[in-house]
């Protein structure tokens, strides 16, 4: 924002910032990151059966308490 | 220009390093207010009377009704205590990946006069949208309060307050460009970004209800104030860290991609020339 006329000189400031050109498979890879975020935080039988669900659910009880997410 | 996979790989260990601080400081300061809390659910089922709090079964999510109480059969404390570790860094590197993502497309759009900064701003902008602004809608209960028939209703509220911070987060920015294509001055333009977000934030705190939940007799307040600000500040330790190391590990790496493009001078701008590696990390 503050730098938009560009100095001429190449000095380490002179660049204009651009954006860091985000390759498709990236997207793929943060749908990853936000399942898994749902995965480790809502995971109450939705996706799991009853006896794997219970487990992760209640292995990850402590972290999901302290990370604010509404839990039974 | 640097490539993005070392961009990734940043938010990757930027976003481990916040999951080990989190884990700390669940361990050291979270744990104490859970195990209070156990005791009083532990009271209750001593009593025969409410069962702990945990049996029964939500509209969206059926949690078995024959869940132990925490500590009984099915996961050990000590089990519960490690697996709450291990969430907590899995859930700061998947937080380092989208952080590394949506650095890399908003990088320029960051106020900030080097990448540390604008990498705490964004940190600062996920804290408020994602954390706090849920935190506000729908606080954080210790075990011993939560009624299991609401879950879902709460599960809900939580993830619809969630998006509106994310909402808020990409409107503002985008009327403050409207703002700036009519020519405002920059101190009009951002004092009416403050006062749209605030607008804003108010709108979504007054307008989404509360939890539909009592909370019961006997949780003292104490512990529930002990647990909102150990769980916010834990969270907040999280937020940190993710935007401090990353900016750490993002400056140096620009500025060691800048040197060795100076050095090459005259050759074309190759992506990613030496330092930084295969981008085809994950």
């Amino acid at each position: 924002m503050a730098n938009s006329s560009a100095v001429a000189v190449p000095a380490p400031t002179a660049a204009p910032l651009t954006s860091i050109r985000v390759p498709v498979w990236a997207w793929a890879l943060l749908a990853v990151a936000v399942f898994t975020l749902y995965f480790v935080s809502q995971e109450n039988g939705a996706l799991l059966g009853a006896a794997s669900a219970e487990m992760l659910h209640e292995l990850t009880h402590d972290a999901r308490h302290a990370l604010g997410v509404p839990c039974h | 220009m640097i490539s993005f996979g070392s961009v990734l790989r940043r938010g990757v260990a930027a976003g481990a390093a916040a999951g080990l601080v989190s884990a700390l400081f669940i361990w050291l300061v979270v744990e104490p207010v859970i195990r209070k809390a156990l005791v009083i659910e532990e009271r209750r089922g001593a009593s025969g009377g409410h069962a702990g709090g945990h049996a029964g079964e939500s509209a969206l999510f059926t949690i078995p009704a024959s869940l132990p109480t925490h500590g009984g059969e099915l996961v050990t404390r000590t089990q519960q205590v490690i697996g709450g570790a291990v969430t907590s860094v899995l859930v700061g590197i998947a937080f380092g990946v989208i952080f590394a993502v949506v650095f890399a497309k908003a990088r320029h759009r960051l106020a900030g006069a080097t990448d540390f900064w604008r990498s705490l701003g964004l940190a600062t902008i996920g804290f408020g949208a994602l954390t706090l602004l849920p935190a506000i809608v729908i606080p954080a209960n210790p075990p011993a309060v939560g009624d299991p028939e609401t879950v879902g209703q709460r599960t809900w509220l939580y993830v619809l307050a969630l998006l509106l911070g994310v909402a808020i987060a990409l409107a503002v920015p985008m009327l403050d460009r409207a703002l700036a294509r009519r020519g405002l001055t920059d101190s009009t333009r951002w004092s009416l970004d403050v006062v749209a977000a605030l607008l804003a934030i108010i709108t979504v705190v007054v307008v989404l209800p509360g939890t539909p939940d009592v909370v019961p007799d006997d949780v003292p307040a104490d512990l529930l104030w002990e647990f909102r600000v150990a769980s916010l500040g834990q969270l907040a330790a999280m937020w940190v860290t993710l935007g401090t190391v990353f900016g750490l590990l993002i400056e140096r790496a620009v500025a060691a991609q800048r040197d060795s493009d100076g050095s090459a001078s005259g050759q074309t701008p190759g992506r990613d020339v030496a330092a930084a590696g295969s981008p085809a990390s994950a």
